[in-house]
C-alpha cells in the first residue's frame, strides 16, 4: 500500500526522520533496536517515530523497531553496501532489454516512441555493467568473510559451495550479456545510431571483459578455499578417529602407525641431544671469566667454605730497603779494546782487567759468549792452543 | 664446496630436532629459512649434511633433519612421542578448529576455553597424565605447560611478550602430515562411533 501522495512528501518524511533512520541503518546487523533507544535518540519526541511508523518506513515488533525491508534494500542498493548477490536481477534485465525494449524500438513507428525505448535500453545496459562489477566485488568479499570468520566447518563449506554456484551464475550472466551485445541485438545496434548508445556499449564490453578476468582469479580463490576447508574437515575427522583409537589403546594394532614411524628417522622424535664440552682451562684463567665463576659459585651451596689464609703483617725489618750490588760485565766494552790489543781473544780475556774478580772458568765462559755474540766480527782461525787442559781456537778481530 | 656462512647455525638448530620455519617472527630464523629456500644453497647444504649422516628435509615452509641411518629413538619412544602429539594436536583442534600454521593464541584464552568447554576440560585432564602433571594442577598452569611444550618442540613461538600471545609455526604442518600419513583401515573406521 502506498502511503505517500508525492515524492516530495516521501523526501520530507525521510528528512524529518533522518537521525533515527541513519542510526537504525547503521545498526541493521544487530537484531534488536529498542523503542526506548529510538525515543532517547529523538530527545523524547515521539511524533517523528509515530510518523515513520504510520508511513511504514519503520515497523514495530513489541518493544523492538526495525527498518522496513523495502527501505533497507533501497538504502543498501544506493549506498552499495548490500552483501547479497542477486543474479536473477540482471538476467531479468537482459531478458527485458532483449525481448521488450529492443523489439519495441524496432517496431515503433514514431521518433518519440523510439527515443523512449532507446532510453530504457541505455539505462538497462548501464545497469548491467555496474551490477556485474558490484556482484563480483561482493562475491569476493563474501567468500573471504565466509572462509575467515565462519566457525562451523559444515556451514563454511556449504557457504563456499553456494558462492561457487553464484560465481557460475555471474559467469553465465556475462556470457549472456556479451551474446546480447555481439550477436542477438545486431539489428538493433545497426538501426539505433545513437552516439551515447555506442559509448555505453563499448563501456559495457570493457566492463564485462574486466569482470570475466576478475572471475578467473575469484574462481581460483574459491576452489582453493573449498579444498582447504575440505582438507581441514577431513583432517579433523581423521584426528578424531586416531584419538579415539589412541584412547582405546588400539592405535598400535589397528592402524599402520608402527609402519609409518619406523620409516621416519626424523630428529624430532629423538630426545634433545646435549653436547657437553670440557671447559677450556686456558680461558678459565681470564679475568672476565672470574665473574662467571663467582656467579656459578653463588648458585652452589655446598656448605664448604674455603678457608682463606691471611699472610702475617710485614715487620719494620722487612720494610727496610736493602741494596745488593752486582757488577755487570759489559761484553761490548770488552770487545771495544780487543781490536787495538793485538792479542788473540783468549789471551786478551785472560789478561783483561775486569771491574771485579773473575775466575778462570768464568773467563772461559766469557770467551765462548764473545765468540757466539760477535761471530761476524771475529776471524776464527784453524789453530788451536792449550791451557789448563782447555783447548781453544785462536780468534782475532776482523 | 663453499657452504653458506650460516651453516653452523642451521646445524645447531636442526640437529637438536628443531625446525626452521618460514613464518617465524624471529628475523634471524627467517633469514636462515631464506638461505635454505635458495635451491642452490639447499643442494649444497643437502650434500654437506648428507656426508655427516643427516638428511636435510624440506617440508611445506619448514626444514628439518632426519637421519640417514636408523633413528636413534627406538620404536617404543617414537610411538610414545607420536601419541603425545596426537593428544596435543587433538587438544588444540578442539580448542579451535582453525588452529594451524599462522594461528595466534594465548594460554590465558585456552584456560578460559577450558573452563567453559566441557570437552576441552576433559582433554586437558587427559593431558595432565600424559605430561606427568599433578591431578590438582590448575588449568591455567596446564595451558601454560602445553603451550610451553609446543614451543619447546618447535611448533610455536612467542609472538608478543607483553600480551603473552603465541604463534603457530609452519612446522605444525609436520604434525598434520604425520597424522595424515597414518592410515586407518575402512573396517576399523566403521567401528569408531560418530
Amino acid at each position: 500500500m502506498n502511503h505517500f501522495n508525492s515524492i516530495r512528501e516521501l523526501l520530507n518524511t525521510l528528512s524529518r526522520g533522518h537521525k533515527l533512520l541513519a542510526e537504525m541503518f547503521e545498526q541493521r546487523k544487530s537484531l534488536h533496536y529498542r523503542y526506548e533507544l529510538a525515543l532517547e535518540l529523538m530527545d523524547g519526541n515521539e511524533d517523528v517515530i509515530k510518523l515513520l511508523l504510520s508511513k511504514n518506513i519503520i515497523r514495530q515488533n513489541g518493544s523492538l523497531l526495525e527498518l522496513d525491508d523495502n527501505f533497507l534494500k533501497f538504502f543498501e542498493e544506493i549506498l552499495e553496501v548490500n552483501e547479497e548477490i542477486n543474479t536473477s536481477y540482471i538476467n531479468e534485465n537482459i531478458r527485458q532489454v532483449k525481448d521488450e525494449y529492443m523489439l519495441y524500438f524496432l517496431q515503433a513507428t514514431t521518433d518519440s516512441e523510439r527515443f523512449k525505448y532507446l532510453k530504457a535500453v541505455k539505462s538497462a545496459l548501464r545497469k548491467i555493467g555496474r551490477i556485474t562489477m558490484r556482484n563480483i566485488v561482493d562475491l569476493n568479499r563474501n567468500i573471504e568473510n565466509a572462509f575467515k570468520t565462519e566457525p562451523t566447518y559444515k556451514i563454511k563449506l556449504s557457504k563456499l559451495e553456494n558462492y561457487k554456484l553464484k560465481l557460475e551464475a555471474i559467469q553465465q550472466m556475462i556470457v549472456q550479456s556479451e551474446k546480447l551485445l555481439n550477436e542477438d541485438a545486431l539489428t538493433f545496434f545497426k538501426t539505433a545510431t545513437d552516439e551515447e548508445l555506442k559509448y555505453i556499449k563499448t563501456e559495457l564490453i570493457l566492463d564485462l571483459t574486466e569482470s570475466r578476468q576478475n572471475l578467473i582469479e575469484t574462481r581460483k580463490q574459491i576452489i582453493e578455499y573449498i579444498n582447504q576447508v575440505k582438507y581441514q574437515s577431513k583432517f579433523i575427522e581423521k584426528l578424531r578417529q586416531l584419538k579415539y583409537l589412541r584412547d582405546q589403546f588400539e592405535i598400535k594394532h589397528k592402524t599402520n602407525i608402527i609402519e609409518v614411524l619406523s620409516k621416519t628417522h626424523s630428529l624430532a622424535f629423538e630426545a634433545k641431544p646435549f653436547y657437553s664440552l670440557k671447559l677450556s682451562l686456558e680461558s678459565l684463567q681470564q679475568e672476565d671469566i672470574r665473574k662467571i665463576i663467582k656467579k656459578v659459585i653463588n648458585n652452589y651451596h655446598t656448605g664448604i667454605s674455603p678457608r682463606k689464609f691471611v699472610a702475617e703483617n710485614l715487620s719494620a725489618v722487612d720494610l727496610k730497603v736493602e741494596t745488593e750490588k752486582e757488577i755487570h760485565i759489559n761484553l761490548y766494552e770488552v770487545k771495544r779494546n780487543f781490536k787495538t790489543s793485538g792479542k788473540h781473544l783468549f789471551d786478551y780475556i785472560n789478561e783483561y782487567e775486569f771491574p771485579r774478580e773473575v775466575s778462570f772458568a768464568e773467563r772461559v765462559t766469557i770467551y765462548c759468549q764473545m765468540i757466539s755474540i760477535f761471530e761476524d766480527e771475529f776471524v776464527i782461525s784453524e789453530n788451536f792452543e792449550l791451557q789448563d787442559k782447555i783447548e781453544y781456537a785462536l780468534v782475532y778481530p776482523k | 664446496m663453499n657452504v653458506p656462512r650460516q651453516t653452523g647455525e642451521i646445524f645447531e638448530l636442526l640437529s637438536k630436532g628443531q625446525f626452521i620455519c618460514s613464518n617465524s617472527s624471529d628475523s634471524h630464523i627467517s633469514k636462515l629459512c631464506e638461505i635454505l629456500d635458495d635451491s642452490e644453497n639447499f643442494e649444497i647444504l643437502y650434500e654437506y649434511f648428507y656426508s655427516i649422516n643427516f638428511i636435510l628435509e624440506k617440508g611445506d615452509e619448514y626444514y628439518n633433519f632426519s637421519r640417514k641411518n636408523e633413528s636413534k629413538a627406538d620404536l617404543e619412544r617414537k610411538l610414545e612421542t607420536a601419541c603425545k602429539w596426537i593428544d596435543i594436536v587433538d587438544f588444540f583442534k578442539t580448542f579451535d578448529n582453525a588452529f594451524a600454521s599462522g594461528y595466534s593464541f594465548s594460554p590465558a584464552r585456552i584456560a578460559v576455553e577450558i573452563s567453559v568447554q566441557a570437552v576441552l576440560k576433559n582433554k586437558a585432564d587427559g593431558l595432565k597424565s600424559v605430561l606427568k602433571m599433578d591431578e590438582k594442577t590448575p588449568y591455567q598452569e596446564v595451558a601454560n605447560k602445553i603451550v610451553e611444550l609446543l614451543c619447546k618442540e618447535g611448533f610455536a613461538e612467542i609472538e608478543n611478550e607483553i600480551l603473552k600471545s603465541f604463534k603457530v609455526l609452519s612446522s605444525f604442518k609436520y604434525l598434520e602430515e604425520l597424522i595424515n600419513n597414518i592410515n586407518i583401515p575402512e573396517e576399523v573406521k566403521h567401528e569408531i562411533p560418530e
